[in-house]
């Protein structure tokens, strides 16, 4: 589903990302670990096509990202939910409308926007606070409405960018929990984060970064202490 | 098409959120537009008016050829037909003009002294200059007369007001687009956060830019229906004025000339939304990195 081949990342001559090669399946859980500014967001990045890598190839689900013509970025977008670390919640809006923001800008019809939100809001476990405004949550709930949002269009990739840098430890657990179970469902979920006890805690594929070079990769891993 | 429908009402959506979230800059943007408009407009008409004074006069407009003795005024006419600035000709032989005179004045018993005068009219009033000397070559021709100096001073204020028009206009229209491109790129800044959301959610910059060119193109709009307004109110209350001012000074003015107020709104609007979206675009091209 996700493919790095030779990929390097520079930025203004300084390395940000060194020859990484990289498979992900389909359906697939996996981590992408490691110290800050060791290129885990730089991946993120270039995946859902926010940035270019300096050389190399970058394929999601066999397109190479490379070639995309700037028009045809929004499309490769729907095909992803992303879910980052501080929410991005319009905090005027209500927990539904947060999530059917982007299904109504797409011209997606009414009936249909509730037909999706509502089976997403329910996977996240928030169907009971559709009225809320995102300030009336915990910081665990703002993450499932972005969660919620992200799932929403049915995505066969999910990207979480850091998803509980913001949370308490209990509340971290749950979320990448949440993600796992939208993973048995065969969504290719890759999350960045430098969480060590959350990563140890579900023992799924771990994808270590150190210095923009993948040094360690497996099955069952753990984000080994030393790599801090 | 339904769902482009959809869209389109969502932009819609967003074209209001936008404009209320501007505030007062909304009036401020369209305040300086409808200057800048007005003056356009007012200017345009203006030049209207003395283009129509200038053409219905330079209708009356004619050289007068003498012509020598023993020449024969149809067969010089029909020469002068032949220039491509001449629109008519009328041929006022001496006999004819002698008798006017003799009826008109006292006047002794004599011989004609009066030569056959060729009475031409021009197809335009700009070509006073080019046909008199052409026809002043001609040998038939002893001599030829006609109003220059009006004309000209007509013409010459036309294209005074003209050029000061695209100036003042062109400067108003710089100001306007600074205001408008600060006003567009507040409500970007407010707004950032839906636009990332938009963009990284996988929604296409038409839908994202749209809202913004629609808000310049509304404030263009209102602009120029404010500029209407100014300009209606200058046309019922202070042309009859200006008109009858002009008219104690120069009688021969023509009396219904038209000034066209819906062709100028016409214009104002378009010029409007033009500056409006146009300053609202390359705003939003150059902050909105998607």
């Amino acid at each position: 589903m996700i493919r790095l081949q030779n990929v390097n990342k520079n930025y203004g001559g300084r390395p940000a990302l060194l020859n990484v090669n990289l498979h992900i399946a389909l359906g697939e859980f996996a981590f992408l670990v490691g110290p800050s500014g060791a290129g885990k967001s730089t991946l993120m990045r270039l995946l859902y096509r926010e940035e270019t890598p300096t050389s190399g190839n970058v394929f999601l689900g066999g397109v190479n990202l490379n070639r995309l013509h700037k028009g045809q970025i929004p499309l490769l977008r729907r095909r992803m939910g992303i879910i980052f670390q501080d929410f991005k919640l319009l905090p005027s809006q209500t927990v539904f409308n947060n999530v059917a923001y982007v299904l109504r800008a797409l011209g997606v019809d009414e009936r249909e926007v509730q037909k999706r939100v509502e089976p997403a809001l329910a996977v996240v476990g928030l169907e009971h606070k559709y009225n809320a405004l995102p300030s009336e949550l915990s910081g665990g709930e703002q993450q499932r409405v972005g969660i919620a949002r992200a799932i929403v269009n049915g995505p066969p990739v999910l990207l979480a960018d850091e998803p509980t840098g913001n949370l308490d430890p209990a509340t971290s657990l749950e979320i990448v929990q949440l993600l796992e179970r939208i993973s048995q469902r065969g969504t290719t979920v890759l999350i960045s984060t430098h969480d060590q006890p959350i990563v140890n805690a579900m023992r799924r594929r771990v994808i270590s970064l150190k210095g923009g070079e993948v040094v360690t990769d497996m099955d069952n891993g753990l984000y080994e202490l030393e790599m801090q | 098409m339904l769902r482009t429908l959809r869209i389109f009402k969502r932009i819609l959506v967003e074209t209001g959120l936008g404009l209320k979230a501007s505030g007062w800059s909304n009036w401020l943007v369209t305040s300086i537009l409808c200057v800048a408009l007005t003056i356009f407009g007012g200017v345009l008409q203006l030049t209207m008016t003395l283009k129509g004074l200038v053409e219905a006069w330079g209708n009356q407009l004619e050289i007068s050829a003498y012509l020598r003795d023993g020449y024969d005024p149809k067969a010089v006419a029909a020469e002068i037909c032949q220039f491509p600035e001449v629109k008519q000709v009328e041929i006022v032989t001496k006999e004819v003009a002698w008798r006017d005179m003799q009826h008109t004045f006292k006047v002794a018993a004599i011989n004609n002294p009066l030569p056959n005068t060729l009475h031409i009219k021009l197809s335009s009033p700009d070509q006073v200059e080019t046909l008199a000397p052409k026809l002043r070559l001609l040998n038939q021709v002893e001599n030829t007369k006609y109003p220059l100096k009006v004309a000209k001073k007509i013409t010459d204020i036309r294209h005074f007001l003209e050029l000061a028009g695209i100036f003042i206009t062109g400067a108003l229209t710089a100001a306007t687009l600074t205001v408008i491109g600060n006003t567009i790129h507040l409500v970007i800044k407010a707004k950032h956060r839906e636009i990332e959301i938009l963009s990284l959610m996988g929604v296409g910059h038409f839908y994202i830019k749209c809202p913004f060119v629609f808000q310049g193109a509304a404030y263009g709009f209102m602009a120029a229906l404010m500029a209407t307004g100014i300009l209606l109110g200058v046309h019922l209350y202070v042309d009859p004025y200006v008109k009858e001012q002009l008219l104690s000074l120069a009688p021969f003015m023509p009396q219904n000339l038209q000034y066209g107020l819906l062709q100028t709104s016409m214009m104002m609007a378009a010029l409007g939304v033009l500056v409006g979206a146009g300053g609202s675009l390359w705003t939003s091209g150059r902050y909105i990195k998607i």
